[in-house]
């Protein structure tokens, strides 16, 4: 590949395509982007036909998608597997009773010293609708439609830290520097909509989560893959608003004179590079009206709101979810909600399981009803594939911290047993893949690692995730990690 | 090459036809390694038979692996016998279940790669090192047809090329475009009008000289620093926070500052590696000497409760390792770190070898991000307070030792079994071997009493830490430390006596906490935050114990110090007690020298405990008793470890010469010696890449096996050699000759037939034409608006930034805008957020320096276009720039010629003063008809149409590129 032989060729091909866009750039100028290093960027194996110079356009996965969007809910801190979903008597038993060794053995906890004590499932539970799915009485509204959702209760992960395991969740390493599964999906699958980010982040909870922007990062991918953090404060996308005393109007003048000097540089000069931008600033004008609009949730009718619980304006998890929608229908490729404050260790009242953990399940009940409601009764449930998770489960023990027994309950991190939701997209309605032991502390029957989850999610979108690869120093990287092989597609999902 | 799919089938069938004139060496009469069949093993071999892999026991990678028989016994390569070789005889196989590669791994090789492979077993199978690891030679001189063009040695070269390839070389640029490229090539800032002015009239008599005073000018303004080191910062992950869940600010900035200063100073590129990479180890080590070790605490730092310091340690660990082989010798080291390197000739074992030089340092992951260093502000005085902190280190470390060899050579150490034990929480046994063991739930602050009789004439107790597993390969385990140790006299029918205790003697000095304390008010001694071998302490008692019969001896151990974030209890969990009745130690520590020693020593620390400054972390070597051990990891896991490894450098390459054990300043030295074959190229290709937008290996961050080939291999020697030898690796001398070239003096003007042949100028037949980088973006509109500070150094500093862009978890940190000056300030004192980066920069393709970045890719997106005409910070510029125009012009038409001056030099052209003029006029319209919009811009229609003006010029094409 790198002998000056294919170098001349590969820029021969794009001297052909520059040639091309040269020729129609009048009609073409839309959606065009030039990578000045398209040569290294795009010989990565296995997707078919994607144009260098336009990595955005949408193309065709390398076999039929069952889903053709993510909409990713990702709780941040990671709630309690054993108060909502995995329903374990066995452990309401232990409840107070010192933890059996064998537990421990061999086991590194974040903030568990010691022995510690058992904690059975705080909140009851009991089975719903017709595949009667267990759901602790914490989330009543999304009980309701749980005949939508595939449980998937044996996830485990590696890092039992957040800011690690959030990297692993969405990178799949658990140190920064890796492309996010959006900037994949992207990368793999380009955008529907030209005129907003392909791969669009929302966050609720006051804080961003923990792992930072790297979790929706490009990392070695192309920078125009990342993730763009749309706000609900302000605008939506960074200086997506003239300043004030420039009208739309007066936007347009300067685009004009804009596109009227840059065009003389293009013909004086010849460089490609300037056409690409006298396009990217004609997108740029577009975007303001268009994700403006998206952006836009006080057009929803009050039926929506009062389905949603939402309050425009205000950060929430709720107003996300209806944004979530409203960007789906327009064709964003990939939505990442992150939602931050489930991390119920128990150590002060905001994230302990009777306080915090309860005004968390009552934020987020409502909105991923609508959520799940809305998108069927639009038709778009069907090609839209929901995920909801954290980056790790809690422990069956109770936190200790610092060897004490605490005055709040909670739990520890647990990387060994966790449970991640999916709605829609292709997989099973009302159904649940694997098991965790009598205590869900370890997954134990059909196990499901990052990895296999990550190669799952490809596989939806129609990619191999063996065949989904960039190459970066020699390797060709992917999202399931070259490093760790042996992944395998969830098939037990699969609708 | 991807292949088959429409839009590049018809593609490469045009482009087969037009390379034909290229130089392909089909004719050639012998074949070349390095060209033709390393390439070859790459593409279709090295998968499966290669550094991970080596199926069958043929690896590609290795030649002794190669010209071996494999696991069939067959030789895959017999030199001299094409027909006897396993390898050619597999590659053209009909049988699906011989061919190689296996048809599920890859295509056949196509009719001419076999006959080129068999061709060259025919020549007998020469074997050569890839090109980047064997050292350069200087090439000859290349022979021109016509040399005039040449101004200085590297045009011949990039002439020679074009000679052969039939292509002439562009004219030269404009005055003004050859000015405003080396101005803001050499200072990251656009020249001024009057530059431009001086420029004309000097090169009136001597064109020549007045380029060269042009370019001497440059490199020895302030803000030449300022530029280059931005380029530095990147490769060193530089940051003002640690990185990771609360990011936490970090003061490291004058380290930053150190790299300013040390590009502007021209520090030669050898000190400059030799002090970051091991200062600390120089003799009587320097200020500024220390401050650049600072270079390697860039590394990220974890804070979030519970995390593993001793796994984020190893992280840093590996960090230093891949960051000093991208940074110095653009080599993917990294991959060796799970298992031999695929495609590069380096073995597991060698990352673990070089580690090792990094394996020893005191920094651990610690939330203070210990060690670190206080650096004066006043820089008069660094080097004095240098001093004192060093005196401090010896003084302490001679204290201790002078009663350590005391203590050492007591020999009367009697086991001490404790009658009776209790801790706080959990279990304390004492087991049949008289070890003091517990277990259970021992919380963090969990305090031991131990009960046994009380000995007349004890002076000094014996404390022996030991590890719980006895498997050497299990280290490091959980740390092992307590917190305060006091005695006391329990008397039947009395309250406890305590017993006044002098001094604690440590086994050797290490990590954060200073065992003097624990004796009284509360310190640290132990292993911590892990324990990699035995500790030993000895507690010395003020004077021989005078105990009555029936007392019994009470020793409190407190524990509170927690590893992880302060949530991993390092209590002890394995120790053993012993006394002695010699009365030596007690003398030696009530000798008033002793005593005068410690007051010197607290005197010392007096001395600068007010000075003014910052405490930066910096890299200090741990002394030779507490030397951790360096084992291979198994797969890279740190958990499972494998054999003891020594400090070295890859076998691949001549190791420095030297009898002892290698430490981190020989490898420093080692990097920038004479015999090196990476160091100056890599840094020769990187300073040409910042001049002319691509390297002469486009793979900056990559020279191995996978990377780019050189474009211009002899020019590459020929920079790398004078660089090294005739310029004494002086960066400035190098970029002097550089921007002095012909070749950089071309016009960037695209011709068709250039846009044919070599869009991506790799032959160089044009000037070079790039995008600002991110932190010219916004220095070179400051400059324009006429609001750059130039103030230099410092704290960074907060331009203005959209509210809510900072909101990080548990962290209290707040973006406040800077007011004054520090709001102008240029792009590489703007504050360096990890997880929350500066939003233009990375609109622009910074990086986030998680981790060293070797080269940005420029991107040309629509957030760039809203960023610059939107962001608030850009309108500011706008509006500073309007009222610059406005004192200058009495007429829209001169104001806007001016602002075109500023921008382009030159008399701005007609067309675009008229568009710019039409556009004012329409604005202008606009803004009188509605004076409230015109009222948010500036105080005046006139002057808001002006804004629109200057908003516009920030966003031209020209404006945008160099």
């Amino acid at each position: 590949m790198n002998t000056l032989d294919s170098l001349r060729r590969h820029e021969l091909l794009l001297a052909r395509t520059r040639r091309h866009f040269l020729r129609d750039c009048a009609s073409g100028l839309g959606a065009l982007w030039f990578a000045s290093t398209a040569g290294r960027a795009w010989g990565a194996p296995g997707i078919a036909a994607k144009d260098p110079t336009r990595p955005l356009h949408p193309v065709a996965p390398q076999f039929a998608a069952r889903a053709k969007r993510v909409i990713y809910l990702h709780m941040a801190g990671s709630p309690s597997q054993l108060e909502l979903f995995d329903y374990k008597p066995e452990l309401a038993r232990m409840d107070g009773k010192e933890c059996p060794s064998s537990l421990l053995a061999g086991k590194q906890f974040a903030f568990i010293q010691g022995v510690p004590k058992m904690l059975g499932p705080q909140f009851p539970f009991q089975q719903h609708g017709q595949s009667g799915q267990w759901v602790s009485d914490r989330l009543p509204l999304f009980a309701s439609v749980v005949d939508e959702v595939c449980f998937i209760k044996s996830m485990y992960t590696d890092q039992f830290n957040h800011g690690p395991a959030q990297l692993l969740m969405h990178t799949g390493t658990q140190n920064p520097g890796a492309a996010s599964a959006g900037a994949w999906a992207t990368y793999g699958l380009g955008s529907e909509n030209q005129n907003l980010p392909g791969f669009i982040v929302l966050t609720s909870g006051g804080k961003n989560p923990d792992a930072g922007k790297s979790i929706w990062g490009s990392g070695f991918l192309p920078s125009v893959f990342q993730g763009v953090q749309c706000r609900s404060q302000g605008d939506p996308v960074l200086f997506l608003s003239n300043p004030a005393g420039i009208t739309r109007g007066l936007r347009r003048r300067t685009l004009d004179a804009l596109a009227e000097i840059n065009e003389k540089t293009a013909r004086d000069v010849g460089d490609p590079e300037t056409l690409t931008r006298i396009a990217q600033y004609e997108l740029a004008f577009r975007m303001q009206v268009d994700a403006s609009d998206a952006f836009d949730i006080t057009r929803e009718p009050a039926g929506i709101h009062k389905l949603y619980g939402t309050e425009p304006g205000k950060e929430s998890f709720a107003n996300n979810c209806l944004l979530a929608r409203r960007l789906a229908e327009r064709g964003v490729r990939y939505i990442q909600l992150f939602d931050w404050g489930w991390d119920s260790h128990g150590a002060g009242e905001t994230e302990a399981l009777h306080h915090g953990f309860k005004t968390k399940c009552q934020s987020v009940d409502r909105p991923l009803m609508a959520l799940l409601t809305d998108l069927k009764q639009r038709g778009l449930l069907d090609d839209t594939l929901v995920v909801w998770g954290g980056e790790f489960g809690r422990t069956a023990m109770r936190e200790n911290r610092s060897g004490m027994e605490m005055e709040l309950v909670g739990r520890d991190h647990n990387p060994a047993a966790f449970t991640l939701w999916m709605a829609g997209g292709g997989v099973k309605r009302g159904h649940t893949h694997g098991e965790t032991d009598d205590f869900g502390y370890q997954s134990v029957i059909d196990r499901v690692s990052v990895h296999d989850f990550h190669a799952t999610l490809l596989a939806l979108l129609g990619f191999d995730h063996l065949r989904l690869t960039y190459p970066v120093s020699g390797v060709n990287m992917r999202l399931s990690n070259v490093t760790k092989p042996g992944s395998q597609i969830v098939k037990g999902i699969l609708a | 090459m991807n292949s088959g799919v429409g839009f590049w089938t018809g593609v490469v069938a045009f482009a087969s036809l037009a390379v034909s004139h290229a130089a392909v060496p089909q004719a050639a009469p012998t074949t070349d390694f390095n060209r033709d069949i390393r390439p070859l093993f790459a593409k279709h071999c090295t998968a499966c038979h290669g550094g991970v892999k080596a199926a069958g026991k043929i690896s590609f990678v290795y030649r002794d692996m190669a010209l071996a028989a494999g696991k069939s016994g067959q030789r895959a390569i017999v030199p001299g016998q094409p027909d006897d070789s396993e390898l050619l005889r597999r590659v053209v196989s009909a049988d699906p279940n011989e061919r190689m590669p296996q048809p599920d791994h890859g295509p056949a090789l196509n009719e001419s790669e076999i006959e080129t492979l068999r061709r060259w077993i025919r020549e007998g199978a020469p074997w050569k090192e890839h090109w980047s690891f064997v050292p350069p030679q200087n090439p000859a001189e290349p022979t021109l047809k016509d040399a005039s063009w040449a101004a200085v040695p590297i045009d011949r070269f990039i002439l020679a090329r074009l000679e052969t390839e039939h292509l002439k070389p562009s004219p030269e640029a404009t005055a003004a475009e050859w000015l405003r490229r080396v101005t803001l090539d050499l200072t990251g800032l656009p020249p001024a009008p009057r530059d431009y002015e001086a420029f004309l009239e000097d090169r009136r008599d001597d064109p020549r000289r007045a380029k060269e005073r042009v370019v001497d000018r440059l490199l020895s303004s302030p803000r030449y620093g300022e530029r280059w080191a931005a380029m530095w910062l990147d490769l060193a992950r530089y940051s003002d926070t640690y990185g990771f869940e609360k990011d936490p600010h970090r003061d490291i900035w004058p380290w930053r500052d150190w790299v300013i200063r040390a590009f502007n100073a021209d520090l030669p590129f050898d000190e400059f590696t030799i002090r970051q990479l091991a200062g600390d180890l120089l003799e009587n080590p320097s200020a500024d000497d220390l401050l650049a070790t600072a270079f390697h605490r860039n590394t990220q730092n974890n804070t979030e409760g519970g995390t593993d310091d001793e796994e984020y340690r190893t992280v840093a660990v590996h960090d230093r390792v891949n960051t000093t082989w991208t940074a110095w010798q653009a080599t993917t080291f990294g991959c060796a770190q799970c298992h031999a390197h695929p495609y590069d000739p380096i073995p597991h074992r060698d990352y673990y070898r070089f580690s090792a030089f990094f394996n020893n340092t005191e920094d651990c992951d610690q939330n203070d991000d210990f060690p670190r260093f206080l650096i004066p502000r006043d820089l008069d005085q660094r080097d004095e307070v240098a001093r004192t902190q060093r005196e401090t280190q010896a003084l302490r470390k001679a204290i201790n030792d002078e009663a350590l060899q005391v203590a050492t050579s007591v020999s009367d150490w009697t086991p001490l079994v404790p009658a009776a034990v209790k801790s706080s929480g959990g279990t304390l046994t004492v087991t049949e071997e008289g070890r003091l063991r517990s277990s259970g739930t021992i919380p963090v602050k969990a305090v031991y009493t131990l009960t046994a009789p009380a000995l007349r004439g004890l002076t000094a107790l014996r404390l022996d830490l030991l590890p719980e597993s006895q498997d050497p390969k299990a280290a490091p385990e959980r740390g092992q430390a307590f917190s305060k140790i006091a005695l006391a006299l329990a008397v039947p029918g009395a309250s406890n006596q305590p017993v006044v205790l002098r001094e604690l003697i440590a086994d050797y000095l290490a990590g954060p906490h200073d065992p003097a304390r624990v004796i009284d008010s509360g310190g640290g001694f132990g292993s911590y935050p892990v324990m990699n071998a035995p500790r030993r302490a000895f507690v010395v008692l003020a004077q021989p114990l005078d105990a009555p019969a029936d007392a019994k001896l009470e020793i409190t151990l407190e524990h509170g110090i927690a590893a992880n974030s302060g949530v991993q209890g390092c209590v002890l969990r394995n120790f053993t007690l012993a006394t002695s009745t010699n009365a030596t130690l007690t003398t030696l520590v009530n000798t008033p020298e002793r005593k005068a020693r410690w007051d010197a020593l607290q005197a010392l620390k007096d001395k600068i405990k007010d000075v003014p400054g910052t405490r930066v972390p910096i890299l200090v070597e741990r002394d030779a008793p507490a030397l951790r051990e360096s084992r291979v990891f198994v797969r890279g896991n740190r958990l499972t470890r494998d054999e003891l490894v020594d400090p070295g450098v890859p076998e691949l390459l001549a190791p420095p010469k030297t009898d002892h054990r290698l430490t981190r300043l020989d490898m420093a030295r080692w990097l920038v010696g004479e015999t090196h074959p990476l160091t100056a190229r890599v840094i020769a290709n990187r300073l040409w890449a910042e001049m002319f937008g691509h390297g002469l290996v486009e793979t900056l961050e990559d020279f191995g096996t996978t990377g780019a080939r050189p474009t211009h291999p002899e020019l590459l020697d020929h920079l790398a050699l004078r660089l090294r030898g005739e310029w004494k690796w002086s960066i400035k001398r190098f970029l002097r000759e550089i921007a002095l070239s012909a070749t950089y003096a071309q016009s960037a003007r695209v011709t068709p037939i250039l846009a044919e042949v070599d869009p991506a100028n790799r032959l160089y037949a044009r000037g070079p034409r790039a995008r600002l980088t991110a932190e010219m973006v916004r220095d070179q509109a400051l400059a324009l608006s006429g609001t750059l500070s130039t103030k230099a150094f410092g704290p960074p500093v907060y331009p203005p930034q959209p509210d809510g862009v900072w909101s990080t978890v548990y962290s209290g940190d707040r973006w406040n805008t800077s007011q004054d000056a520090d709001r102008f300030r240029r792009a590489v004192y703007t504050y360096q957020k990890r997880t929350s980066g500066y939003p233009v920069f990375l609109t622009f393709d910074a990086p986030t320096r998680d981790a060293c970045t070797a080269r940005r890719l420029p991107s040309n997106t629509p957030l760039q276009a809203l960023t610059v005409l939107n962001d608030p910070a850009f309108l500011e510029m706008a509006q500073s720039f309007a009222n610059r125009m406005e004192v200058v012009g009495d007429t829209p038409a001169s104001q806007i010629a001016y602002a075109c001056r500023l921008l382009t030099l030159e008399p701005a052209p007609r067309s675009m003063v008229d568009t710019l003029l039409k556009l004012y006029r329409g604005a202008l319209d606009d803004f009188r008809t509605d004076p409230a919009a015109a009222d948010k811009l500036a105080p005046t229609p006139e002057r808001a149409a002006l804004v629109l003006v200057a908003n516009t010029l920030l966003n031209l094409d020209v404006a945008l590129t160099r």
